[in-house]
C-alpha cells in the first residue's frame, strides 16, 4: 500500500496547543495559560475561577469550579432569570 | 490469519455443537465484531421472542483486528435481544478475553437454547466443551474465574462471566471480565443467567498470523504515537475515565439527585485527582495499567481504604479496578454522595457483582427521588432510609438488587419500565431513560447534540453509539469541516456551539458510523475521534486492517460496512416493535428534558430545555442522513443501496 498524504488526524496534530486550559463556561471557552504550578485561575474574559490540576510540569487541566464562585455566578444568573420569568408589576 | 477465526454456534438445549468458517463476502460487507454480531442475532434469535427464553441468542465477539499488532484490539463485544428493553441488547468491553478466544481459535460464538442444568463453556485450540458449572455456579465474578482456572489447572485461563446478578436474571446484570471489565448496559449477562450458562473460559495457542508484519508493525508505531501524544489520551493514562466526570461535573453537566440537579456541588472527594490519590496511596505509583495491546493505560488499581462503612461491609483492602467514570455517576452525582469511599466501595460491590453501574446508580436514583416525593414510603423501603445522600442505604440497596432479596430489590431488579409499572402513583415520569435503558450520569439539557445522540442511540440512551463529545471542545469550523467531511462528502452547516441544534445531526451521524467502524474491527473507542478530535479514523484504518489481515478496504468502504451494520441495528429495532414516538421503544426524550430547567452549572447552562420542536427537526434531519423515512423506518432504497433488501428472507451465511 503506497504512502500517501497526511489523514486528517495525522494533519490536525498541528493544532494541538500546550500549556492552555479553556474555560468551561460554554459561553466562553477562552484559552487560558495559568501560571507554571498554579492552583487556581480566573478567566480574564469571563470572571470564572477554575481549581487547576498539573498532569505534568506544563500540562494544567481544570479540576473544577472554585465553588464559591461558581455558587455566585450561578445564583446571579437564577435571580436574572427569575426576575426575567416575573416581570415587574406597573402602577403600583 | 484473522480471517480463519470461525464462529462457534452451541445449543445448550440439545448439546450440539456447530463450528462454520467466515465468509469472505460476509467480511468484505461487515468486517466482524459488532457488525457480524447483529447480523447473527437477527439469525438465530426468533422474532418477538422472550429475551430471557430458550429462543434468545446470545453472541460474544471479538474484532477482526483483534489479537493483532493493531493498537488496543481487546475488545469484546456482546449482543442479544436485551431483556432489560425488549430491544437490540449490546455491550462491549476491554481486557483481554477477546483475544484469548482469537487464540484458541474463534471471533464469534453464538450460544442458543437451555441448559437443563448451571454449565460453562470452555473454548481451546479450534474446539468448544460445554461442561458442568458445579464448582463456579453461585459465585462472585473474580471467584468464579479462579474456581474454572483451578478446574482445569491453568492460570492463563480468560473467562466472559456472569456473576450473582446474572445467575438471579437482574435486567441489567453484565457480561465481565476479569476484575471490571464489563459489556454492560442491556443485561446480557441476565440472559447468560436465562441460560444456565455461568461463563465461557477461553485458552487459545493458534497464532494470528499477520498479512505483512515489518509493514504492520511499522506503521502501528506511527499510529501508536498518534494515539498517546494526544492530550486527552495522556490525561486518560494519568487519571483514568473519571476526568471525564470531572470535567463535565466542572460546567454542569452530571445528573444529580436522579435529575434534579446538574451538578454535584462541593464534589472535591469524589473527583479524579482525589480518587487517584487513594490509588497511589494503596497500590503505589504505577496503579495505571491497561488492556491488551494497548498503551494509554486509563485503567486505575486501587484497594479500598478503611472506612467505617468499609470496614462494616467487610471489604476494607479489597482490590479492584478503575472506578470508571460510570461509577462516579452511579454511586456521586445520581444519589447525591460526596464520599470517595462509597465510589468505591459501589464500584467494588458492582464488579463482583456483574451487575451495570449506570443501572445501577439510576434505579436507586430514581427510588431516591420516589421516596423524596413520598411516593415511596419507609414501608416499601423495608425501614431504609433512602434519602438523597445516604452512602449506607445507596449500598445496601445494590446488594437487595443484586440479591433480590427484598420485595423493593426485587421490583428494582426487573428495570426502570417494569419497576415503574409496578410501583405506579405515576412513578414514571421520574425515570430518565431512552428505550427502556437509564441515561448516562450525564445530563444532555445544554447540549442539544448530545441529547439527539441518546435519544437515537441503537441500544438506548447511551453515549457509546454516537456521542458527538467533541462537540463539547467549541473546534473552529475549518476543524470541523475536516473531520466531518470525511470519508462522504459533507457541506451542510456545522456549528462550533454545543448549545446550539443546528449541524449536530450530521455530527451525530458522523460519530454512529465512526463507532460501529471501530466496533466492528474490535478497537477502543478511546483510539478513535470519540473524546479527540486528532485520533486516527476512517481515513487511517485501511492500512492498519491491510497489513494485519491482508483485506483491502478503502474509507468509503468502511463507511458502508458501518452503514450496514447500523442498518441491521435499525432493523432489529424495528423487528421487535419500535415506534418513532413511543417511550417505551422510540427515538424520543423523556419529558423533563424539555420541562424541567437545569438550574445548576456554568451560568449560560442555567435554565436550559430541550426544545420541543428543535428536538424533532434535528430528528428529522437525521433519519434523512441516515436513509430513514419520517418514523424512523429504514427506506426500500436505502435497503437496496446496501444490499439488505430481501434480508429477512435470505439464509443465513453462518
Amino acid at each position: 500500500m503506497a504512502e500517501e498524504k497526511l489523514s486528517t488526524a495525522e494533519s490536525l496534530r498541528a493544532t494541538r496547543t500546550y500549556g492552555q486550559v479553556r474555560c468551561h463556561n460554554p459561553s466562553c471557552t477562552s484559552r487560558i495559560t495559568p501560571a507554571p504550578g498554579t492552583t487556581q485561575v480566573k478567566c480574564p474574559v469571563c470572571g470564572s475561577e477554575w481549581r487547576i490540576f498539573w498532569i505534568k510540569a506544563g500540562f494544567p487541566r481544570i479540576k473544577g469550579p472554585v465553588w464559591e464562585t461558581s455558587q455566585r455566578l450561578a445564583n446571579e444568573r437564577l435571580a436574572s432569570l427569575a426576575e426575567q420569568k416575573e416581570p415587574k408589576k406597573e402602577g403600583k | 490469519m484473522p480471517l480463519n477465526r470461525k464462529v462457534g454456534i452451541v445449543d445448550l438445549t440439545t448439546g450440539k455443537i456447530e463450528i462454520k468458517p467466515i465468509p469472505l463476502e460476509i467480511r468484505k460487507t461487515l468486517i466482524g465484531g459488532r457488525g457480524l454480531d447483529v447480523y447473527l442475532l437477527h439469525k438465530y434469535a426468533k422474532p418477538g421472542c422472550d429475551p430471557l427464553g430458550p429462543d434468545n441468542a446470545i453472541i460474544f465477539s471479538g474484532g477482526l483486528l483483534c489479537a493483532t499488532l493493531a493498537s488496543a484490539s481487546a475488545r469484546l463485544h456482546v449482543m442479544s435481544k436485551s431483556p432489560l428493553t425488549n430491544m437490540l441488547g449490546s455491550g462491549n468491553c476491554g481486557g483481554f478475553f477477546a483475544p484469548e478466544m482469537t487464540w484458541a481459535g474463534f471471533h464469534h460464538i453464538v450460544v442458543k437454547g437451555k441448559s437443563p442444568k448451571p454449565v460453562y463453556l470452555f473454548v481451546h485450540d479450534g474446539e468448544i466443551e460445554i461442561r458442568d458449572a458445579k464448582n463456579c455456579w453461585g459465585k462472585t465474578v473474580t471467584e468464579a474465574q479462579w474456581a474454572v482456572r483451578e478446574e482445569l489447572g491453568d492460570n492463563d485461563i480468560k473467562c466472559a462471566v456472569c456473576g450473582p446478578a446474572g445467575e438471579k436474571m437482574v435486567r441489567f446484570a453484565n457480561v465481565m471480565t476479569e476484575i471490571k471489565n464489563s459489556a454492560g448496559r442491556t443485561g446480557n449477562g441476565a440472559v447468560m443467567g436465562s441460560k444456565n450458562l455461568k461463563l465461557i473460559a477461553a485458552r487459545g495457542t493458534m497464532d494470528v498470523k499477520i498479512a505483512h508484519p515489518r509493514e504492520a508493525l511499522d506503521h502501528d508505531k506511527k499510529f501508536i504515537e498518534q494515539i498517546t501524544s494526544a492530550k486527552v489520551n495522556q490525561t486518560q493514562g494519568a487519571l483514568g475515565t473519571p476526568f471525564i466526570w470531572g470535567a463535565t461535573n466542572s460546567w454542569g453537566g452530571i445528573r444529580t439527585n436522579n435529575w434534579q440537579y446538574n451538578q454535584l456541588l462541593y464534589a472535591d472527594d469524589v473527583e479524579p485527582e482525589r480518587l487517584d490519590e487513594i490509588c497511589e496511596e494503596t497500590m503505589g505509583k504505577y496503579h495505571m495499567t491497561g488492556c491488551f495491546g494497548c498503551q494509554v493505560h486509563c485503567r486505575a488499581q486501587y484497594k479500598i481504604p478503611y472506612s467505617p462503612l468499609a470496614e462494616k461491609l467487610g471489604v476494607v483492602g479489597k482490590y479492584d479496578e478503575g472506578p470508571e467514570y460510570t461509577s462516579q455517576g452511579a454511586f456521586a452525582g445520581e444519589p447525591g454522595c460526596t464520599s470517595a469511599d462509597t465510589v468505591l466501595i459501589g464500584n467494588h460491590l458492582v464488579d463482583q457483582y456483574g451487575m451495570d453501574n449506570l443501572e445501577t446508580g439510576s434505579i436507586i436514583s430514581w427510588a431516591m427521588e420516589l421516596y423524596e416525593k413520598g411516593i415511596l414510603t419507609s414501608k416499601d423501603t423495608g425501614g431504609l432510609d433512602l434519602r438523597f445522600g445516604n452512602d449506607e442505604a445507596l449500598l445496601e440497596m445494590v446488594k437487595q438488587i443484586c440479591f433480590r432479596s427484598t420485595p423493593l430489590g426485587d421490583t428494582l431488579a426487573e428495570g426502570n419500565l417494569r419497576a415503574a409499572a409496578k410501583i405506579g402513583k405515576g412513578s414514571e415520569k421520574y425515570l430518565i431513560h431512552v428505550k427502556g435503558m437509564a441515561n448516562l450520569h450525564s445530563d444532555e439539557r445544554a447540549t442539544p447534540g448530545l441529547a439527539l445522540n441518546i435519544a437515537v442511540s441503537s441500544r438506548g440512551s447511551d453515549h457509546l453509539r454516537s456521542r458527538p463529545a467533541i462537540d463539547l471542545y467549541h473546534l473552529p469550523q475549518d476543524v470541523m469541516r475536516k473531520i466531518y467531511g470525511s470519508p462522504v462528502p459533507y457541506d451542510g452547516p456545522l456549528s462550533s456551539d454545543h448549545r446550539e441544534y443546528i449541524g449536530k445531526p450530521w455530527q451525530v451521524r458522523w460519530h454512529e458510523q465512526c463507532y460501529m467502524a471501530v466496533d466492528c474491527l474490535g478497537i477502543c473507542k478511546y483510539h478513535t475521534v470519540f473524546l479527540g478530535a486528532t485520533l486516527p479514523n476512517f481515513e487511517d484504518w485501511p492500512k492498519v486492517i491491510y497489513y494485519n489481515t491482508g483485506l483491502e478496504f478503502t474509507p468509503q468502504e468502511i463507511w458502508e460496512v458501518a452503514e450496514r451494520a447500523n442498518m441491521l441495528e435499525r432493523m432489529f429495532l424495528v423487528r421487535e416493535g419500535f415506534k418513532r414516538d413511543d417511550p417505551a421503544t422510540g427515538d424520543v426524550l423523556v419529558d423533563r428534558y424539555h420541562d424541567e430547567p437545569a438550574k445548576r452549572g456554568a451560568p449560560d447552562v442555567i435554565g436550559s430545555v430541550i426544545d420541543r420542536e428543535k428536538f424533532k427537526q434535528m430528528r428529522a434531519e437525521f433519519y434523512k442522513h441516515k436513509g430513514l423515512d419520517e418514523n424512523g423506518i429504514p427506506t426500500p432504497e436505502t435497503l437496496k443501496r446496501l444490499g439488505l433488501e430481501n434480508f429477512d428472507k435470505t439464509p443465513s451465511l453462518i
